[in-house]
């Protein structure tokens, strides 16, 4: 089912103090419940925040079982390539004594499919790609950080608040 | 007198992780603008250099063309020497594309600042530089459309499988790896660049910008993995990075000819190719960096760390060619030693003497200060440097396969200007690449540059911050 957008305020900051001031005063509010912090690189002061938020990444799960499946796999071709059909070369016995030459299979693909596995990781826990999405503010990816919070106007007190911690501009969206 | 040679070892090494402090003239807010105008508008002379690098790819083309239509024959490959100027290049490609990953891997762990100014270059280098290497085992097998039989496992018409004990099977697994592996890293770096592009364009651009930044918003929920994520890929590249080439150089150091059978061959690959491969980043980045105007982002600090890799990395290689040497004469072995000895008074001595001189004996002015921030001479030495590696791998096939154990299969090897023009169109081929993507790409990581610009903080006096 497509998301639908709901409207809501956009709160635009110039300050990597004034951004994470406000991450850590409206985090605990229950009236900025489904708030959307915006930056345009990642600063450690905002990450550290949002380990707060969010907790420790899931991506390591997915790195971890990728490496893990490549490098059974890597062993797996080998050995079961070398049992179907024997390739005895220079008198060196085929399959399990020859677990030596096939370390380099299983290195390179838990290297491989670690590294695809956490990509799939960095997509499907930071939700993209989502076509629904819209950009807010094309200024989010040159220098400046916003909030979002969906569900109040420009007049509301938190929008007053979002100004009290050092928003320079609030203005209403039709929503992301 | 004032000594020329300034800074200690230590100093060196440091440097080479960590750039002095770079004393700003441009803030957050100039960086995509800098950086994005220069990607629209190219100075002239990226005209002239796509030019060249389009002629040498059609020398290339043609000389391939000419090869696969009369034969391999035309490579000059005969016995005793079957490995020549393709696998030359080969090794060498592939070691061009070793500073890449260092650059934007290691760097990254290592939480060198520096690193963040020229990382999308060195990445894009690798990238293209593994694409040429890969192109050269397929040259050199002569009928390239079957050589997917012979490279991956597939079954053949005989159903049987492919020698998994063979280093030469080794090397397929690893470059393959190692191209995905690149690949991906240098796109996810580039995918909050692509979207910070898709904000400035309009219509059809904006369109496809969009596309290929799969729709990245920059939230922090995103962030938190993507940079959870890009730790990730940093830490399995590393290992990779080193595996490589060492597993290039069991190409020649499981077999038992001599010169070639050596365990100090992975680390002295390696070391090697990480020379060849920062010089090669200097090369390209200093023109590409006045041809697109990124002279305020690149700093010389930044150029003079990688100078210091590069002193680094030469003196390595140098202490390598001397171990090499050592180990020869002190193992006993005839076969060995005379191998060595002809290498640097027999007839291929030229190609042992330029290697020596460009990769140990040039880069030694690198000590001074003086010619670490002189960018004329720095260019001069980093291209010797890599004609010096280029030389280095011809040495190392050439001089042990043309005399092995049996005097009476004892022959001699040129080049065939069929393999020097594939050689200069492998130039064209790579350079062609590059210039194409800095035409519609970012050079520089716009993301992890203003990471070490200073931060946008509210200033103290609050006139200001109004």
């Amino acid at each position: 089912m497509a998301r639908e957008k709901v409207p809501g305020i956009v709160a635009i900051f110039s300050y990597l103090d004034d951004i994470c001031k406000t991450v850590e005063t409206i985090d605990k509010r229950r009236d900025f419940d489904g708030h959307e912090v915006y930056s345009h690189t990642s600063y450690h002061e905002l990450i550290h925040l949002a380990e707060d938020k969010y907790g420790s990444s899931e991506v390591k799960w997915f790195t971890l079982v990728g490496a893990l499946t490549g490098v059974c796999s890597g062993f797996a071709m080998c050995l079961w390539m070398d049992y179907d059909w024997p390739i005895v070369v220079g008198g060196k016995t085929a399959g399990i004594y020859s677990l030596p030459a096939y370390v380099v299979f299983g290195f390179e693909l838990m290297i491989l499919l670690g590294a695809l596995a956490t990509i799939l990781g960095m997509f499907v826990m930071g939700r993209f790609p989502n076509p629904k999405d819209t950009v807010l503010d094309p200024r989010l990816s040159d220098d400046k950080f916003a909030v979002y919070l969906p569900g109040v106007s420009p007049d509301s007190e938190q929008a007053k608040l979002l100004k009290d911690l050092g928003a320079e501009e609030v203005y209403s969206t039709t929503g992301r | 007198m004032v000594s020329i040679w300034q800074g200690s070892y230590r100093e060196i090494v440091w440097g080479a992780f960590m750039s002095d402090a770079v004393d700003w003239d441009k803030s957050v807010s100039d960086v995509n603008n800098g950086v994005l105008a220069a990607t629209g508008k190219p100075h002239p002379t990226f005209y002239v250099a796509l030019g060249l690098s389009l002629v040498c790819l059609v020398i290339g083309i043609v000389a391939w063309a000419l090869q696969i239509t009369y034969g391999t024959g035309m490579a000059g490959l005969n016995s005793p020497v079957y490995w020549g100027v393709y696998i030359t290049d080969f090794v060498f490609w592939v070691g061009i594309g070793h500073a890449g990953t260092l650059i934007s891997a290691i760097l990254f762990l290592f939480r060198a600042k520096w690193r963040n100014s020229i990382n999308r270059s060195a990445e894009a280098m690798t990238v293209f530089a593994v694409i040429t290497a890969g192109l050269f085992p397929l040259i050199h097998v002569g009928r390239v459309w079957l050589a997917a039989y012979w490279m991956v496992p597939l079954p053949n018409t005989n159903n049987l499988w492919v020698n998994f004990r063979s280093p030469l099977m080794w090397d397929v697994f690893a470059i393959s790896t190692y191209l995905t592996v690149s690949l991906t890293f240098w796109y996810m770096g580039l995918v909050p660049d692509l979207a910070s592009m898709r904000d400035r364009t309009r219509g059809y651009k904006r369109l496809i910008y969009g596309f290929l930044s799969f729709g990245w918003t920059g939230t922090l929920r995103q962030w938190h993995h993507y940079e959870a994520g890009y730790g990730f890929l940093a830490a399995l590249a590393t290992p990779l990075v080193l595996s490589v080439h060492s597993i290039v150089s069991w190409d020649f150091a499981m077999s038992v000819q001599p010169g070639w059978h050596t365990t100090i061959f992975p680390p002295y690959f390696v070391a090697g190719a990480i020379l060849s491969g920062c010089a090669m980043v200097y090369t390209l980045v200093l023109p590409f960096r006045k041809m697109f105007n990124l002279e305020g982002f690149i700093r010389h600090e930044h150029l003079e760390a990688l100078i210091k890799l590069t002193l680094l990395t030469s003196t390595i290689v140098a202490y390598a060619y001397g171990i090499e040497f050592f180990i020869a004469w002190y193992s006993g072995n005839p076969y060995e030693w005379i191998i060595f000895q002809k290498r640097a008074y027999g007839p291929y001595a030229f190609y042992f003497w330029v290697m020596t001189f460009c990769n140990c004996v040039f880069p030694l002015a690198f000590w001074s200060k003086k010619v670490r921030n002189n960018t004329t001479a720095c260019f001069i030495i980093c291209v010797l440097v890599n004609v010096g590696m280029w030389f280095e791998r011809y040495n190392i096939i050439i001089s042990s396969l043309v005399e092995d154990f049996i005097p009476g299969s004892w022959g001699h090897y040129e080049p065939s200007l069929t393999e020097i023009a594939i050689t200069i169109g492998s130039f064209g081929w790579f350079f062609t690449w590059l210039l194409i993507f800095c035409r519609f790409f970012p050079f520089v990581s716009m993301s992890e540059l203003k990471l070490i610009m200073p931060k946008p903080m509210r200033p103290k006096d609050k006139s200001l911050a109004a």
